[in-house]
This record gives C-alpha cells, sequence and structure tokens, in this order.
C-alpha cells in the first residue's frame, strides 16, 4: 500500500490528467456542498415493488382468514384472497396463503404469512436463520384454545387468543385483519387495517415473459418475477413513531406521505454504502432494523418488529392520509399508520405492547438477544484515522498521548496496514514487526484493531482467495460463477455468510496461528459489510447473485454484514478459547448486530450538522437494540474547525462507543494540534469519560441483562412528558445523566429542557435546577451541559490514567445528588473487565440505597456458585453529597465502626478552581463488602 | 530542564549506600524498604530536595495555589485536598501532581503523578512503583550512561559547530557587506549612467529630428524640382503620376508634421523593446532620484508578480484544453461528474466503475487505482513530459516578453540544479557582470563618461547636414550604455530582493541564499532551496512542496508555503526543522498529514553557544549524579 501512497503524493500536479481532476474538483465542491450522488441510487419510482405498492389505495384489495384454528400450539388459517375480480377459482387456489399466529411470554405476539408449501411453490420464500434468539423460542406459551366474537358491525366473525394479562391479539376473518388490544377495549397495534396488505407469490416464468429490471447499466435478472409483500401497520394513541434505522434524520419519525407532506421518499432500509451522506434524509444508509416504536402519552410505548432481510420501504403517513379510504378506525383513539413494502421473503412480525419504552426495549431484545457485554477497554476512548501510516507513527501517536497526559485505550489501523489489502496480513515494509508494536502498546495496558473486511482479494497466491475458491465458499453470480466485484483489493468475492460451516471457517481465520502478526491485545473492526461493492447497482452486490440453496442475495441482503460480523466475533471468541469477550465494530447492522459488537454510523462529515444529528442516530441505535454505537469524532470527511472538533469530544465523550476517526486526505488532527486551550478541552472531555467509565459500564451490564440502551431519549426516562418526545437534541446515559450537546458554532447560550419534577445538579458547577422547565444556559467552550438527577448515585474513578487498565485498582468516588425527599439511589457493576465469568456470576453488583441519613451498599449478584468469584480490594475513597439539607458534621462506618470526616471538598477534582460539595473523606469501604455509613 | 538538582545529603548517601550494598535489581526495593522504616521519608516521597523545606517548615502546609491548606498528616495520605495536587506528590490521588523522580545516576524528572502505582515503571529508579504490584528495575546508570555518552556526543558536535558557525557568520557578514557595497555602488552608477543615457537619447532625438528636417526638406526640393519639370515637361504625365504614388500616401492625407510624430514614437517604442530597459526608469528618472531608492523596488516587484500569476495562469489554462479532450473521449472522468458521469456510468466497463467509485473515497485518479506502479509510473512520465515541453515553451515566449524576469528566473533555476555548489550565482554574477562589476570598474564608468562628454561636445546639434558618423557613435553609444543600465537596474533588483530577507539574528544563514540541499528518499529526491522553494522530484516530474515563506519558532523552522495543491487536500507545504549539526544536510523527509511535509534539516547555523552552555551544564550536573566509585564495580 506504500507504493500507492506514495504515488499518490507523488503525482505532481503538473500532470495535466491530475489538475483536470483538481480543477473539477475544485469547482465541483464550490458549486455544490452536498456531493451525495442521489441519482446513483433507486428512488421509490425507479424501485417496482415500491412504486407498485405505493400507488395503492386502501382497502384495494383484500383477503380473508379461512380455515382458522388452533395446531401446535398456534393459531393457523389460510388467506384466501376476497377480490372479487378473481372470478377465476384456480386464481384464487393460487393466491392462498398460510397465516401463524404465536404467542410469546412477555406479551409478544408473532404472525408469520408465507406461500402455502402444499400448493407447490417454484422454491421456498427466505426465513432469515439465526436471528432470533433460541431462548426465545422456548418461550412460546401454547395456545390451547381461541374465543370467537363478532366485533363492532362487523359481517364476520374475529378470533382471539390470550396475549398477557389485559392483552388479547385479535385475528378478524373477513376482511383480514390483525391486532393486539387491550382485553375487550383499545387497539394497541394493528395490521392491514387499511386493506393494503399484497403478496406477489413466486412464479416459474413462461415464453417470451422478461421480468428483468435495469438500473444504471445494471441488470437484475429476477429468475422468480416480482415476490414483494406490503402491509399498513397502525399505532394507537401514538404522538409519534421511531427506529427503523440507519439514517440520518430526526428521531422522531416525520410523515412521508400525507397532506401537507411534501414529496418525500419512504424510509429505505437497504444497506448500503453512501459516499458522503447528507445529514437529513429518509435514504437508508448502512444497517437496516425494520423495528418501529410509537410513543404516546396517553398509552405508553408499542413495537412492531418485521424480520425480513430483504430491501424495505416504509411510509409514515401523515393524519388525513386515508380521508377517502371509507374505512372507519376507532375515532377515539388517535393513530399513526405505517405502510411497509418489503421486496421479498415472507411475513415474519412480532408485536410488542410495552406499556412502557423499557418495556418495549426489553420485549425485542428478547427476540433478538441483548447487547454483548463489551471488555471495559472498550467502553474507554479510542484513537483511529485512516492511516495511521507505519509503526513509527504508530509509537510516536501513542507516546504524544502520554507526553500530553491524555488516556485512551485502543490504537487502530485502516486498509493501508495491509498488504495490498489482503487481509490478515501486513505491509511488512510499514509494519515489519506487528507483534512487537502490539506488546509495546499493551504494555501500557493498551489494545490495537486492525480492519478485516469483506472483500477478499482474487489472487491466487492469496492464501485465503485461494481455499476459498478451492471449498467454493464464495457467493456466485445469476450465472453460478463466483461472483466478482471490486472494491479496496481490487477484483474481489465475497465469502457466503449466510453459511455456518463458512462462517465457522472464517472464524478459525482469527486464531493467532492463522492471522499472523496478531497478539491477544489486538481487536477487529469490520468495514464495507454491506457490502460495499464499487462496481455493483447501487454500491452494492447485485440482488440476483446467489447464496447457499439457490437464496437470492435480494432475499438476505441486509443481513449480509450482520452474519459476517457475527462470524467475526465468533472468531475472536475461539481465538481466546471462549475467555475472551470479543471486540469488533461493524458498519453494517442488523437486527440482532447487538450480540456481536460495536457499529457506528459510519463516513460522516466534519460539519456541525453533522455532529447534530449523530444524536439522533444513536438514540435510534439504542432504541431498537444496538446500545453500543457512536459517530465518528471529529466528523470522517473534511476538516473540523477546532471548535468543531473540541465540541464534538465533548458530545462524542458521552456516545457508548468513542472514537475519533478521519479521512486520509485530512489534516492531522490528534487532540494535541490544535494549541494548549484546545488540548485542555479535549483532554477534559475525554478525562470526563474516563472519570464516568464505572458509571458506563455498569449501564453497559444493564443492557446486557435487560436490552435497555445506555444512551436513551429523554422520554424513555419521562415518558409521560410530552415536552420531551421529540427532543433528540438532548439525552440521558443511564437514568442519571441528562447530557445536552451543543451543536452551533461561537454559541454562548443554550435552551435546555430539564424534565420532571426533580432537581438537576449541574455536573460541572454544581448549580442546582428544577425539572418541569426549560432554560437558557450560559454556555462557554471549555464543556456541554451535562447534569445529574436529584435521587440518583453516580460511581466515578477520578485519578486518570494512560489508559483504563491502570484504573482497575483506583479507588471509587460516589456522587450522590439528594432528591426533595433526601434519598438517591444507584448502582455498581464491576466485573474483570475481560472474560465470560460474569455469566457464572463473577461480578460484583451494588445497590446504594442513601435514605434517612444512611448510605446503604446492597448486594445485587446472586451468590456465585464454585471458583468462578470476583472480588475486588477497591474502596470508596470519597462520597460527594449534592443537595444535603442537614449539617451533618461526621459519619459512622458500620459495621467497622469508624469515622469519617465530613468536609467540603472538591466536585470535580481536575477543576482549578472548581465549585465544591459537601465531601465524605475516605471513608475507604470496599466495594465488595455490605456496609452502612451514617451521618450524624 | 525545569529544576534545579541539589540533593539532600541524607538522599544521596542513602542511595549510595543502596548502589554500593546492592545489585541493581533490589535497588528500589531498598529505596521503599528503607523508605517505609522512616515513616518520614515516606511521607515526602516524591518531593523534589529543594522543595522539602516547604512541607517540613510547619505542621500546616498551604496548597501551593493558595486555594487550601493541609495538615502534615495529610500529605500523601492518598487523598486529594489541594486542587493542584500540592499535598499529594508522592500519590497517584491528585490529578494535577506530579511525582519527582531522583534517578540518582541519571538525570531526575517529574511526571504526572497518574502514573505512580499504575503497574508501568517510568522512573529509571523504580520509585515510581512502591506498591508491591510490579518490581521496577533500577535502570538509572545504564540509561544516565547512555544519557551522558548521548550528551557528550551533542557537546562535541555544538562546539564544532559553534566554531563552524563563528566562521559563517564572519563570512556572512564579509558577504553582505560586499553585496551592500555592491548595491550601493551600483546604485550610484546606476544614477550617473540614467543621466548620461538621457543625454544620449536626448542627442539620439536631436539627430534623429536633424535627420528628419533634412529628409523633409530634401523631399520638398525634390518636389519642387519636379513641380519645376513637370510644368516644362507636361506631356509625360503618367510617369509623374506612378512617381507622386511611389512617394508616400501620407503626403496625400495629412501633413508631414503628424507623420513625423509617429516615427518618432515607433521608434521610441522600437528603443523600449530593444533595450528592454523600462521606459519609466528614463523618464521618471529625476523623480525617483528624489525619493529613497527603495522606492523603486516594490513597483518592480509588482511587475515580476504580474508576470509570474500570468505565467501560471498559462499553466493552468493548457491542461484544461487538454482535459477536455480526454474528458470527450471518456477515457479519464473526474468521479463528481454528477450527471454526465451517470449517463457515462452504463457504458463503464465493471472494472472502471469499480474503481472510480474506490476513487470517491482515496481521491486518487481512477485510472490508475490497483494498476501496476510501473505502469503508472510510465503513464505520468509520458504525461509530464509533454506537459514539460509545453512549460518549456512558455518559457520561451516569457523569455522574449520579459527579459529581465528570465535573468531573475535563470539564477534560481541554475542554482536548483545544484545543491551544494552554495556560490554558483556569485560566479555567475561575476561572468555577467564582469565588464560591469569587476575591479575595472571605475575605469569603464568612467570611458563611458568621457566617450559621452566627447561625444556631445564634439556633436554638433545645429549642424545640418547630420554628421553620418558622429550620428552613427551616438546610436551606438546610447545603445551600449542603455544596455548596460538595465543589466545595472537588474542586478540592483535582485541585490535588493536578496538583502531585503532576513537571515537571521547574525546573519548566520546568508550562504543559504541561492543555495539548495537535496535529499534521496526512496525513490524521492527532495530539494529545499531556502529563500526559494522546496520541492519533490521523482525522476523527471517536480511537486512544488512550497514556496519561501518564513522562519518560524525563533530561526528553528524554515516554512515553505503554497505548494501546488493536493487533491482534497490543503495545498503542499514543508516545514523544515532546524538543528544543530556540523554539514548542512536534509534529512528524513516526511508527510505526517496529508501534503504537509515536515523535514529534518542539519546546519551548523543552529548551533548556539548557549544552547553548547546549557549542554555543557546539563554533563556537568548529570556527572554530579553519578555516584562515586560506580567505576569500581
Amino acid at each position: 500500500m506504500k507504493m500507492e501512497m506514495e504515488r499518490q503524493i507523488g503525482i505532481p500536479n503538473r500532470n495535466p490528467a491530475v489538475f483536470v481532476f483538481l480543477l473539477l474538483l475544485v469547482s465541483c465542491q464550490l458549486c455544490s456542498v452536498v456531493s451525495w450522488k442521489k441519482e446513483e441510487f433507486r428512488n421509490c419510482n425507479q424501485t417496482p415493488f415500491c412504486k407498485r405498492a405505493r400507488g395503492r389505495k386502501p382497502s384495494s384489495s383484500s383477503f380473508a382468514a379461512h380455515d382458522v384454528s388452533i395446531s401446535d400450539g398456534d393459531l393457523t388459517a389460510r388467506l384466501v384472497p376476497s377480490d372479487k375480480t378473481l372470478e377465476d377459482q384456480d386464481q384464487i387456489q393460487i393466491k392462498q396463503l398460510i397465516l401463524t399466529l404465536s404467542v410469546y411470554q412477555d406479551g409478544i405476539l408473532r404472525l408469520r404469512i408465507d406461500e402455502d408449501p402444499k400448493l407447490d411453490p417454484p422454491k421456498k420464500r427466505f426465513e432469515v436463520p439465526d436471528v432470533v434468539m433460541p431462548e426465545f423460542l422456548s418461550k412460546k406459551l401454547w395456545l390451547q384454545r381461541l374465543s370467537t366474537e363478532t366485533i363492532g358491525g362487523d359481517a364476520s366473525p374475529s378470533s382471539i387468543v390470550y396475549l398477557l394479562d389485559g392483552y388479547e391479539a385479535v385475528l378478524r376473518h373477513d376482511p383480514f385483519e390483525v391486532y393486539v388490544r387491550k382485553k375487550g377495549g383499545n387497539r394497541v397495534v394493528s395490521m392491514n387495517s387499511h386493506g393494503l396488505f399484497d403478496f406477489e407469490l413466486l412464479r416459474v416464468k413462461k415464453d417470451g415473459e422478461d421480468w428483468e429490471e435495469r438500473f444504471k447499466g445494471h441488470t437484475d435478472t429476477r429468475p422468480f418475477g416480482p415476490q414483494s409483500i406490503s402491509f399498513d401497520v397502525s399505532f394507537y394513541d401514538a404522538d409519534h413513531v421511531y427506529g427503523i434505522p440507519e439514517r440520518a434524520t430526526s428521531f422522531a419519525l416525520k410523515p412521508t406521505r400525507g397532506p401537507g407532506v411534501e414529496e418525500s421518499e419512504p424510509y429505505r432500509l437497504f444497506n448500503l454504502d453512501v459516499f458522503e451522506y447528507i445529514h437529513d434524509s429518509p435514504f437508508g444508509l448502512y444497517g437496516s432494523i425494520p423495528l418501529m416504536i410509537s410513543h404516546g402519552k396517553s398509552r405508553g410505548t408499542s413495537g412492531f418488529f418485521w424480520l425480513n432481510a430483504a430491501e424495505m420501504q416504509i411510509d409514515v403517513l401523515g393524519t388525513g392520509w386515508d380521508a377517502e379510504s371509507g374505512i372507519s378506525l376507532p375515532t377515539s383513539q388517535s393513530r399513526i399508520d405505517t405502510h411497509w413494502m418489503s421486496e421479498a421473503g415472507i411475513v415474519d412480525a412480532f408485536f410488542f405492547v410495552g406499556p412502557g419504552p423499557k418495556d418495549v426495549v426489553r420485549q425485542y431484545t428478547s427476540v433478538t438477544g441483548t447487547p454483548a457485554m463489551p471488555q471495559l477497554f472498550a467502553v474507554a476512548y479510542h484513537q483511529c484515522r485512516w492511516n495511521y501510516r507505519d509503526e513509527e507513527d504508530v509509537e510516536q501517536v501513542d507516546s504524544k498521548f502520554d507526553e500530553h497526559d491524555i488516556p485512551y485505550d485502543v490504537l487502530w489501523l485502516d486498509i493501508e496496514h495491509t498488504d495490498g489489502k489482503r487481509y490478515f496480513t501486513w505491509d511488512r515494509m510499514l509494519f515489519p514487526h506487528p507483534e512487537e508494536m502490539q506488546r509495546k502498546l499493551a504494555a501500557k495496558g493498551r489494545h490495537l484493531v486492525t480492519i478485516v473486511d469483506p472483500h477478499i482479494k482474487r489472487d491466487d497466491s492469496y492464501f485465503l482467495h485461494k481455499e476459498a475458491t478451492e471449498k467454493q465458499y464464495y457467493v456466485r453470480d445469476a450465472t453460478g460463477k463466483d461472483y466478482d466485484g471490486w472494491c479496496w483489493s481490487g477484483s474481489s468475492s465475497y465469502l457466503d455468510m449466510l453459511r455456518p460451516e463458512i462462517r465457522s471457517w472464517w472464524a478459525e481465520k482469527f486464531s493467532f496461528e492463522n492471522y499472523v502478526g496478531s497478539t491477544p491485545s489486538l481487536y477487529i473492526w469490520n468495514d464495507m459489510n454491506e457490502p460495499s461493492v464499487f462496481n455493483g447497482p447501487e454500491v452494492t452486490m447485485p440482488r440476483d447473485a446467489l447464496h447457499v440453496e439457490g437464496v437470492e442475495h435480494r432475499e438476505l441482503h441486509n443481513a449480509y454484514g450482520y452474519y459476517f460480523h457475527m462470524a467475526t466475533a465468533d472468531g475472536l471468541v475461539k481465538r481466546g478459547d471462549g475467555r475472551d469477550r470479543p471486540f469488533v465494530l461493524s458498519r453494517a447492522v442488523f437486527a440482532g448486530s447487538q450480540r456481536h459488537g460495536a457499529v457506528w454510523t459510519g463516513d460522516n462529515s466534519a460539519d456541525w450538522d453533522h455532529l447534530r444529528v449523530s444524536v439522533p442516530m444513536v438514540l435510534t441505535l439504542g432504541l431498537t437494540g444496538i446500545s453500543f454505537s457512536g459517530a465518528d469524532v471529529g466528523g470522517f470527511f473534511g476538516n473540523p474547525e477546532p471548535e468543531l472538533l473540541v465540541r464534538w469530544y465533548q458530545l462524542g465523550a458521552y456516545y457508548p462507543f468513542f472514537r475519533a476517526h478521519a479521512h486520509h486526505d485530512t489534516k492531522r488532527r490528534e487532540p494535541w494540534l490544535f494549541g494548549e486551550k484546545n488540548t485542555e478541552r479535549i483532554r477534559e472531555a475525554i478525562h470526563t469519560r474516563y472519570m464516568l467509565l464505572p458509571y458506563f459500564y455498569t449501564l453497559f451490564r444493564e443492557a446486557n441483562t435487560t436490552g435497555v440502551p445506555v444512551i436513551r431519549p429523554l422520554w424513555m426516562e419521562f415518558p409521560s412528558e410530552e415536552a420531551t418526545f421529540s427532543n433528540d437534541e438532548a439525552f440521558m446515559i443511564g437514568s442519571s445523566l441528562l447530557v445536552q450537546g451543543i451543536y452551533t458554532e461561537h454559541a454562548r447560550h443554550a435552551s435546555v429542557y430539564l424534565p420532571g419534577k426533580e432537581l438537576w445538579y449541574d455536573t460541572k458547577t454544581g448549580v442546582a435546577y428544577k425539572g418541569g422547565k426549560t432554560y437558557k444556559l450560559d454556555v462557554n467552550e471549555e464543556s456541554i451541559p451535562a447534569f445529574q438527577r436529584a435521587g440518583t448515585i453516580i460511581p466515578r474513578k477520578d485519578r486518570f490514567r494512560r489508559s483504563s487498565t491502570q484504573m482497575v485498582n483506583d479507588p471509587y468516588t460516589l456522587v450522590i445528588a439528594l432528591n426533595s425527599s433526601q434519598a438517591a439511589e444507584g448502582e455498581l457493576y464491576v466485573d474483570d473487565g475481560r472474560s465470560f465469568g460474569f455469566q457464572e456470576g463473577a461480578y460484583i453488583h451494588r445497590r446504594f440505597v442513601f435514605s434517612d441519613g444512611k448510605l446503604t451498599s446492597v448486594n445485587m449478584a446472586p451468590a456465585a456458585p464454585g471458583q468462578n468469584q470476583f472480588s475486588s480490594e477497591c474502596v470508596i475513597e470519597r462520597i460527594i453529597l449534592q443537595g444535603l439539607s442537614t449539617g451533618q458534621k461526621s459519619a459512622l462506618i458500620e459495621p467497622a465502626n469508624q469515622k469519617a470526616e465530613i468536609e467540603l471538598g472538591p466536585l470535580l477534582l481536575h477543576s482549578k478552581k472548581g465549585p465544591t460539595a459537601i465531601t465524605i473523606r475516605k471513608p475507604n469501604v470496599r466495594i465488595a463488602d455490605d456496609w452502612v455509613i451514617k451521618l450524624f | 530542564m525545569k529544576m534545579k538538582v541539589k540533593r539532600s545529603f541524607i538522599a544521596a548517601a542513602l542511595c549510595v549506600l543502596c548502589v554500593l550494598s546492592l545489585s541493581l535489581e533490589s535497588i528500589s526495593i531498598s529505596i521503599v524498604g528503607s523508605a517505609s522504616s522512616s515513616p518520614t521519608t515516606n511521607q515526602f516521597l516524591g518531593i523534589s530536595p529543594q522543595d522539602e523545606k516547604y512541607y517540613k517548615s510547619s505542621e500546616v502546609i498551604k496548597c501551593k495555589d493558595g486555594s487550601k491548606k493541609f495538615s502534615r498528616a495529610q500529605l500523601n495520605d492518598d487523598f486529594c485536598d489541594c486542587p493542584d495536587g500540592t499535598d499529594e506528590p508522592g500519590t497517584s490521588a491528585c490529578p494535577a501532581g506530579k511525582f519527582y523522580c531522583r534517578n540518582v545516576g541519571h538525570a531526575p524528572f517529574l511526571i504526572f503523578s497518574s502514573r505512580v502505582n499504575d503497574g508501568i515503571c517510568d522512573c529509571c529508579d523504580g520509585s515510581d512503583e512502591y506498591d508491591g504490584q510490579v518490581k521496577c528495575p533500577n535502570t538509572c546508570w545504564e540509561a544516565g550512561k547512555v544519557a551522558r555518552d548521548k550528551l557528550k556526543k551533542k557537546i562535541s558536535t555544538y562546539q564544532e559547530g559553534v566554531a563552524i558557525r563563528k566562521q559563517e557568520v564572519e563570512q556572512a557578514k564579509i558577504a553582505m557587506a560586499k553585496d551592500e557595497a555592491e548595491l550601493s555602488k551600483l546604485q550610484s552608477e546606476e544614477k550617473i549612467l540614467k543621466k548620461l543615457v538621457d543625454q544620449l537619447k536626448e542627442q539620439k532625438e536631436q539627430i534623429e529630428k536633424t535627420e528628419e528636417k533634412e529628409r523633409l526638406q530634401k523631399e520638398k526640393e525634390e518636389q519642387e524640382r519636379k513641380e519645376a519639370e513637370e510644368k516644362a515637361n507636361q506631356g509625360k504625365r503618367k510617369i509623374e503620376e506612378e512617381a507622386k504614388q511611389d512617394s508616400s500616401e501620407d503626403l496625400e492625407n495629412s501633413d508631414g508634421e503628424v507623420r513625423r510624430t509617429e516615427s518618432t514614437y515607433e521608434e521610441k517604442i522600437g528603443i523600449l523593446e530593444g533595450s528592454h530597459s523600462s521606459q519609466d526608469t528614463a523618464e521618471n528618472h529625476d523623480d525617483l532620484a528624489a525619493k529613497d531608492d527603495h522606492s523603486y523596488t516594490p513597483e518592480h516587484k509588482g511587475s515580476l508578480v504580474e508576470s509570474v500569476e500570468q505565467h501560471e495562469e498559462k499553466q493552468k489554462e493548457e491542461p484544461v484544453a487538454i482535459s477536455e479532450n480526454e474528458f470527450d473521449s471518456g477515457s479519464k472522468v473526474p468521479p463528481d461528474e454528477g450527471e454526465d458521469e451517470s449517463e457515462k456510468t452504463e457504458s463503464l466497463s465493471r472494472e472502471e466503475l469499480g474503481r472510480r467509485v474506490a476513487s470517491r473515497w482515496t481521491g486518487e485518479d481512477t485510472t490508475k487505482e490497483g494498476e501496476e506502479v510501473d505502469a503508472v509510473k510510465e503513464d505520468t512520465h509520458e504525461e509530464y513530459d509533454g506537459y514539460a515541453s509545453e512549460t518549456d515553451d512558455d518559457n520561451q515566449k516569457y523569455d522574449d516578453e520579459d527579459v529581465e524576469e528570465v535573468a531573475d528566473n535563470d539564477f534560481g533555476e541554475e542554482d536548483h540544479g545544484d545543491s551544494d555548489s552554495s556560490n554558483k550565482y556569485e560566479s555567475d554574477t561575476d561572468s555577467d557582470f564582469s565588464d560591469v562589476t569587476t575591479s575595472s570598474t571605475p575605469s569603464w564608468l568612467e570611458k563611458i563618461q568621457k566617450t559621452v562628454r566627447n561625444l556631445l561636445q564634439a556633436v554638433n546639434l545645429f549642424q545640418t547636414p547630420v554628421n553620418q558618423s558622429e550620428a552613427a557613435s551616438i546610436r551606438k553609444e546610447y545603445d551600449e550604455s542603455s544596455a548596460k543600465l538595465s543589466k545595472i537596474s537588474s542586478r540592483i533588483s535582485s541585490l535588493t530582493k536578496k538583502l531585503k530577507h532576513d537571515f537571521g539574528p547574525d546573519k548566520e544563514f546568508y550562504s543559504f541564499y541561492d543555495r539548495c540541499f537535496e535529499s534521496k528518499q526512496n525513490k524521492y529526491v527532495y530539494k529545499v532551496c531556502p529563500y526559494k522553494q522546496a520541492s519533490q522530484v521523482e525522476g523527471h516530474s517536480t511537486t512544488r512542496l512550497g514556496s519561501w515563506d518564513k522562519f518560524e519558532d525563533s530561526y528553528k523552522v524554515m516554512v515553505f508555503a503554497n505548494g501546488d495543491k493536493c487533491w482534497n487536500g490543503p495545498d503542499r507545504s514543508l516545514k523544515v526543522r532546524l538543528r544543530c549539526g556540523l554539514k548542512n544536510e536534509v534529512a528524513d523527509v516526511d508527510e505526517p498529514s496529508r501534503c504537509e511535509y515536515v523535514a529534518l534539516f542539519s546546519t551548523p547555523a543552529l548551533c548556539l553557544e548557549e544552547k553548547l552552555k546549557e549542554l555543557q551544564h546539563k554533563l556537568v550536573v548529570l556527572n554530579k549524579e553519578e555516584p562515586q566509585g560506580h567505576d569500581e564495580l
């Protein structure tokens, strides 16, 4: 790679071709800031299934449920078109579908609709494997009976099954409709209430039929004809809908159709490598999670998830869109209607009743899995750039962090570290001693991440390509040859990650023997796994490429990167004999990606709008299960002004995944390059993250057990406060910390809404603000506003080291913000930070409760069986009390029966002339023990 | 060196004892061990000897920032009381704290207190790790020896360098004085010469006027004669008419006077073109003479800039034309082309498409991505060669247009060619100006003056007809003198330009002017020409890394800015970091950030005496730290 880089540098611009290139480029940059190539991607009108579905009128076609019965614990029925135009009995026969309704614990309803295998379809339609948790399947409630009821003025009956205490699932027979309602009352979520349901059956091509589709010189052969599915979903008593990442847009999803909506594309779910994406567009980016969550003040939260990996388009319909449909739905309930369209697959949909935001997240992650527990280092700060060029560069950057007393945990190497983009190799000119380099980093407790992308260079002397070719492990093109696409490595092929045996073969490649030059402190980054194919249609793989058992790429496209991510994470687990938690960052995302590692929001730009939109993007990912996510700090493309960079660090310090990254054309932007003042600000931002590591790690564990994300929208903590519903400038870290980003240049003030009735304590100044109001606060460049909610306890570590590794034995600080009843609660989770021992109970989990002038540490961990114990000598060196109304002077520690002094101490150790707070000095109680500290 | 090193006797004695009695590995343990046996020592951990008084003077100690007070018991009690870390010099409790490593045998230094007991050995004496988590061997003696040897080497380099520098500074002073003397001499000569040229010009014009008059007189006479003949011979009309036509249209259209002015004007232009001396110089001479001589230079410079700009514009324009052709043929469409591109996408080969999309991220020329390097290289060269010849053509044109600029240009280019030929310029000058500036100087000017005086006296302006030989010698003298004048003017301007530069406090960089330094790294040759420009050469192709901007960081960095444009990046630039060395040498050119280059440059100019003294002092201090009798061990 060195050659290529040098060549690039070496090309004199007197070379006319380059010159032209420059001139055109410059002129283009001048003419428009937006370089997103809209025309390169299909819009709905250019996508036949989308155009067709969008053109449908409500109630234009309807099906009726026949032969409704219970079998194998499920409710089953045949769906038969009741379309009067289909006079021909044969056609009706052909259009028949099989419907299955299943009920799972926690009130989850699953609806499947597929072709009737008895009718001998040309092939089996694709069902996405390995996403639904096996544990979930075991939570099925075996239906014993169904009741029948004729609802309202219906001509036909409805079948009703029990869902959960107070909730029922209803199958209305004719016209067919499925919904969840409160027992005998209000609806929660419904499907096909507007009769938009349609299901195109697979066909065998007859002579003269042309199903081919062309786009930008690419031809899709579509051997089975059109096979799309579409239907409408309604959310009741909903004020807003959220979810369906990934795109750069507001957190609360705006309507894409309906009265008063400007011409808009539907929200698209199709994993694509979008060059210089724009900051406000319904267009889909690198990931797709077909989960939509609604929230409203009166009912709460509900969700709908369609497990389908084909291209999907979703319209959020503005009120009044159906004014002329003649369909009457309960008018007492407000409603948000949505229209879901997918190119292929089956209907495999899950209804979540909530009723709270955390309930829906729990329900969804019980289906697709909760986020993996990361290693402690991965929660700390990551330093990345395309590219740290060579070992000297790595050493330089590493030592500069120490010189400037800025901690970091992970240094990243992008594609240029490889030998010609052959992953698992090193450019030995630039990196002659990779093991030694890693050992040097590891000696400071630091880690290295190298990139491994899915495109495999078609080079017969490359072991990976040779083996994959011999074993026939590649995805094939429509003619049956190994698919050959163009990516970083030039002519490349792509492994068929759908096949478990290929995934396991891939996983083996990460062993220390196979990955030459890797050491135990090396972890992996999967980029380009949408997959990105530079010369493919829409910069990805053709839809008619073939996977195992004749599965068309169109059917699993959105999950390709998911399987790749999964296989890589498995590889790291195998590498460490199952004792080392993997860390794999992925760009492509699908439902369930949270189980395999972290994701980031891809190639953003160094501008304020991208800083701003990173918050709704990360919030949306969190809401849909992907807790461990972040945006490139500083912005990938372009050169941030120092102020923007500083603001980005200040915000990024609160992203669950905190990594700085930059394009190779940008100026160097390591934290110390912008003058002492800015270095100090960035150091401060990074220190804030390290200080809060115990809190973050505890939240990661919470996400790991409950699915509730680390970063949360305000309404997840304050579900009845309408003022928070569309606020995506501020967010919660856990339940205790509210952060407001600063998204404009030279900001002197910030408008901050603080929800609830309790006080909020500014984490920097200690000033208290009453909740339930919007404040116009003065801001400076030193930090962004952050507040601790009264009634909470946040664990911190106030000593700063080179990396999180050296902080393991450092003592804790507890920051207690008392509420109006002089009470507070918080948790601390600690384990070895590395292994899977925590799964066997090797961890410390404490609950700190302050009430009646007493702080109590309560054990939350069940007694760990056998040898798998985790212990810690760590103590609490300082307890800060905010909002203490009485003037206690001293503290008594029990059971040790020791005294500790109470004095005024600094709120933050590293701020020079910072505010003070009541502090219990050196209680030195162990975090592993039970104890009580009484104030008197 | 932030600290003064003065050890307490106790510490010294203790450490000497350690060194004498124990193997190196156990030193740190022994320090800690002896420390823990005496609580006072332990309590003063991490404090520098000269600071101990501050902590020992009373039972209540002030935080150094004045914010608080703390008791002796709170000193190093592993709890941070002072925001500035005063109370915890020996623990990691205060983020702002600093820990003092004594490092006996090497140099003491301060580390961030966050390094204390973090499991990593920072101090060579191991004193920062005392909680028993890790054992840090005492490596101070080895490290100190290495450091001392390095320092000694550095000192000897400096010693030699300081001497060289002195010489160079002397030489620079002489050279500069010489240049200044030459300049002032040239300036006075210019004045005299200008006067002479003016006089000659006046003469010449007078002669020409006279000649014109004569000619008109002749014509008139001729006409009268003809008229007379006509009268005499009216029969031959046709022939007469032809003759009339022949004589000149001017006579029919306008009177003689007009025609005369025109011709003078033309001649003037002709003179200007031929002599390349600016019209202004001649005409405004009197005005300028009154002003400071320097006022002349900016104007001059302005014109230079203009022509350079023109030159650059040309460079830009031509490739565009080429590009359009290429664009049409579809072989080299840049990625950011919007509609056109998308239309073309369909006709592209798959591979080209892939490359092109990739190039969005990389910014590379799409035709090159992934190709064999050699092929690309050839490609580049071919294209470049083509372009280079065009550039030459440009230069050719340029030559004709502005001789003065080219003369200037020549200096530059010739000098670039040769790296260490520091005095090339002067030899050039000598040959160029040998007739003007050599020691025979007074004679040539006097000679001219004399000749002119003689001529002026000899020539009778009002003599008709004009003495042809006199007129010729006036013309010749005028041409020669004005050619000389223009040479002097150009020399003055280049000298003025040179002397305006910043050559450092001791003019130690004077010899850098008109010198270039080269360094070969892999396939590139980097050329650094101080006060001019810096470039990266690969084979026949040259990339400008920047033109001279300034010194930075008190003459420790030379900055070259506004180099060739970089795709999607900033204009190229180069920072040359200077350090003391015995020879002027470029080394280690690097590109830490895209298109921002950094080079190291060693030069005697940076071998400063103060720095030498500082280093010597440092060595003295280090040697003091050296435990007595260690060598015997």
